[in-house]
């Protein structure tokens, strides 16, 4: 356990809570918590693409907000740092892609093992040497690439819905720049409802309902292990983590416990895997969410990653009531709103990405690659954005490394 | 007989590679413009004939003229413009288009209006635009992965090898290579090319306003931002003062005269420029117009042989030239995106008219690329332009507070 970074403490969380909470960091992590909530669209999307029974994924996406939620809980609340969890995207649309081939038990065996891979690497110490491997440039590049898909959905409504499509996207711009203290995310959601109550909508299909998650015994084959196993235990430790912990520096914060990160997440995947979740891991977006400068003081950022759990937690057994909500509203509605949630983050990716004059190469191929959505041996684009850029990076940049450049500095110093 | 004592064989050798580099990489955006529009080698033989005569006639006048190696070429931005708005456009729409946008460019270059016009365009909105036009066939190269894995990989490896060891003629390299995988893995054959004189095709021109929204303002405004603005910072960085009056007016009065046979607008070279006006070119600067008046003529003779330039891609897979153009235009996007990228003021602007044109929707029948700039134009002025000088600073204030 030597190798697992030390927090500050559980048991005063609470009163510490209580004395933190401030308008910036409730605000932020009730963004945060509604951003996870409707994240679960990309779930039921990809669920409905590949024909998975919409039971099946309510219940996927309920236990995806408790289990994540709680240990969203608990992360934030030890380390007093904002670190929100979820669960994997590139895993979810994989997960949903191996299902019909291998069936719900064996892909979640599958994350089972991915789970106690992640733990181990967590224990054993191996993050450090991770994030010096994958420089961060290419990580955002890939997460820029692999986002970017929900940003041109968030285009695609002009061709056919170009009315609410326009008043969504100008209600989130101008209250973006004049009405500072609202979410923009919520004012364009508000238009969106507006209008579709002025042109009226059918939620005659909408029934309240409360669910819980349930326990089901994962199989083991090796298919679903190569097939989906594999690639998901080396998005968990290579490159959810380093995304996360890499947001969470990026805004200053020096110390980060990308280890525990990883050997919780593995943990908490592990035991995700009983109850029809493919992973639980450290957030990208809500991570940005709440540890920007929008959540007020740096050191009381970690309230906002704990009200997004509460709410994650909270919310989870009334999931099924939002989704006949969500079912309800007409597609472009949902495009826009995940586009316009992921455009701040697409914007930093690129940033992090193009802005810095280092990994320039690695960094467009990884974006390139993430956003072609390649699969090359049945593993998705992401990975190969980052072994791929990663690589070209190391042959044209070869500069740009840190350890390399060290390497070359010690012997004369 | 001055003139005769300037040429030397390393300007006349930057010449020829810079045709050479022209004709590996950003003429197969024109080939894949020529496939989405299906249309007959004796057109597209037009077409190369055409921006190839252009470019010759325009780079040796300004070259001889200005005494400057000017680099003049066609507009790639333009090009794969091109692609994404053919097949839905027709032909005679596009040369309409072509003759309106020379027309501006025109006015833009007799008014010397040039510098004024191009302070107005948001930096990182144009270069955005930009990005999202050229982002599809960056990504096209991964997505042919699906359907010629092997000669998509040997490309990928063969560009990243030279693109090491010799930058310069990576293109040129990658070319030859190409074909030779592409006749080894898919069974291209070349012995339908031969020797071929062209011969140009007149096209009549029609105006609609689909054609002048939808091409002939996107075309100016990429050859504008995309052209004329680095290919003037690269004679400048190389220590000529050239005002872009002349440069603009000629290139523009050339582009009136080939866009009937399908040329698109003659803009200055951006790509290819740097390498007539540079070191190599000549140690002399004063002798490095010999380089442009070379690769004018250079031009000279790759138009007049345009058959044949059409029948080597022609004979070559569709994917073949996908894949080319795509990693010719790696270094190009690299650049318009960190250029957007830096502009962290704007950027949240710049990435909205990189996602609206990169998505490719066409509306009203415009494409992308109008509603990319319509779009970036809204976002621009709702979230980032200064409507007083107090909220300004204010802005600055908590910006650097950040």
């Amino acid at each position: 356990m030597k190798h697992l970074e030390k927090g500050v403490s559980l048991r005063h969380a609470p009163a510490d809570f209580i004395r933190d909470l401030n308008v910036d960091n409730v605000s932020a992590g009730i963004v945060a918590g509604l951003f996870g909530i409707s994240a679960s669209v990309i779930h039921v999307g990809a669920g409905t693409a590949a024909g998975l029974d919409p039971q099946f994924i309510m219940l996927w996406v309920i236990a995806y907000l408790m289990i994540n939620g709680l240990f969203g809980l608990l992360m934030p609340a030890y380390y007093r740092l904002p670190l929100p969890m979820a669960n994997s995207i590139p895993g979810a649309l994989l997960f949903a892609a191996i299902i019909p081939v291998v069936g719900v038990e064996a892909a979640l065996g599958a994350s089972l093992i991915a789970g106690a891979i992640a733990l181990v690497a967590g224990l054993a110490g191996v993050m450090g040497i991770v994030m010096k491997l994958i420089p961060m440039p290419i990580v955002m590049g890939m997460v820029g690439g692999v986002l970017l898909k929900f940003g041109l959905n968030m285009v695609a409504p002009l061709e056919h819905a170009i009315v609410p499509a326009a008043i969504m996207i100008l209600a989130f711009f101008l209250s973006a720049r004049f009405l500072r203290r609202v979410p923009p995310l919520i004012v364009a959601m508000l238009a969106g409802i507006a209008y579709m109550a002025f042109t009226g909508i059918d939620f005659s299909g909408v029934e309240f309902s409360v669910t819980f998650p349930e326990f089901i015994r994962p199989t083991f084959t090796l298919e679903a292990f190569l097939a989906y196993g594999l690639p998901l235990a080396l998005i968990l430790v290579g490159m959810e983590t380093p995304a996360g912990v890499g947001l969470v520096k990026g805004m200053g914060y020096k110390e980060v416990p990308a280890n525990a990160i990883t050997a919780v997440g593995g943990f908490a995947t592990m035991i995700s895997s009983f109850f029809n979740l493919h992973s639980t891991c450290i957030a990208a977006p809500m991570t940005g969410i709440c540890s920007s400068p929008e959540a007020g003081k740096p050191d009381k950022r970690w309230v906002a990653a704990v009200i997004a759990g509460a709410i994650f937690v909270v919310g989870a057994p009334f999931y099924g009531y939002v989704i006949s909500l969500i079912e309800a509203m007409p597609s472009y509605f949902v495009a826009i709103v995940a586009g316009l949630a992921l455009l701040k983050v697409i914007t930093s990716a690129m940033y992090m990405t193009f802005a810095g004059g280092k990994h320039e190469m690695g960094g467009l191929f990884a974006f390139l690659i993430a956003a072609s959505g390649l699969q090359i041996l049945g593993i998705g684009a992401s990975f190969w954005a980052l072994v791929l850029g990663v690589f070209i990076s190391l042959v044209f940049e070869t500069k740009d490394f840190e350890f390399i450049r060290r390497a070359a500095h010690e012997p004369s110093a | 007989m001055r003139r005769f004592k300037d040429w030397s064989i390393p300007a006349v050798t930057a010449g020829f590679v810079a045709v050479l580099i022209s004709y590996a990489g950003p003429l197969a955006i024109f080939f894949q413009a020529a496939q989405s529009a299906d249309i007959s080698p004796a057109m597209m033989t037009s077409w190369v004939w055409a921006i190839s005569i252009g470019a010759a006639v325009s780079g040796i006048g300004l070259s001889l003229w200005l005494k400057v190696p000017v680099v003049t070429a066609w507009s790639a931005p333009g090009t794969a413009l091109l692609v994404t708005l053919f097949p839905e456009l027709s032909l005679n729409e596009a040369v309409g288009a072509y003759l309106t946008a020379a027309a501006v460019m025109l006015a833009i270059g007799v008014s010397g209006s040039f510098d004024r016009i191009i302070r107005l365009i948001p930096p990182g909105i144009a270069s955005a635009m930009m990005a999202g036009i050229l982002f599809q066939f960056g990504v096209g190269v991964f997505e042919s992965l699906a359907t010629v894995p092997a000669l998509m990989i040997g490309m990928l490896l063969a560009y990243l090898v030279f693109k090491r060891l010799t930058p310069r003629y990576c293109l040129v390299w990658l070319l030859i290579v190409g074909v030779g995988l592409a006749v080894a893995l898919e069974g291209a054959s070349l012995d339908g090319v031969s020797v071929q004189l062209a011969s140009p095709t007149f096209i009549a021109p029609e105006w609609t306003w689909q054609g002048t929204l939808g091409l002939a303002i996107p075309l100016v405004l990429v050859s504008l931002t995309g052209q004329f603005l680095p290919g003037m910072a690269i004679l400048r960085t190389s220590g000529y003062n050239t005002p872009a009056r002349p440069i603009v007016t000629v290139a523009s009065l050339t582009s009136l005269a080939t866009a009937c046979f399908g040329g698109i607008t003659t803009v200055i070279a951006a790509i290819t420029a740097a390498i007539c006006t540079g070191e190599e070119a000549h140690p002399d600067r004063d002798r490095r117009y010999v380089a442009g008046v070379a690769n004018g003529l250079f031009y000279l003779i790759g138009g007049t042989f345009a058959g044949t330039i059409v029948l080597l891609f022609t004979s070559l897979p569709g994917e073949f030239v996908a894949v080319l153009a795509g990693l010719a235009l790696i270094g190009a996007i690299a650049s318009n995106v960190s250029a957007f990228a830096a502009r962290k003021e704007h950027l949240e602007a710049s990435v909205i008219t990189f996602l609206a044109t990169a998505s490719g929707v066409s509306f009203l029948g415009l494409g992308s690329a109008f509603w990319g700039v319509v779009i970036g134009a809204v976002a621009y002025n709702v979230l980032h332009r200064r409507f007083t000088g107090r909220r300004e600073e204010a802005e600055r204030a908590s910006d650097s507070a950040n």
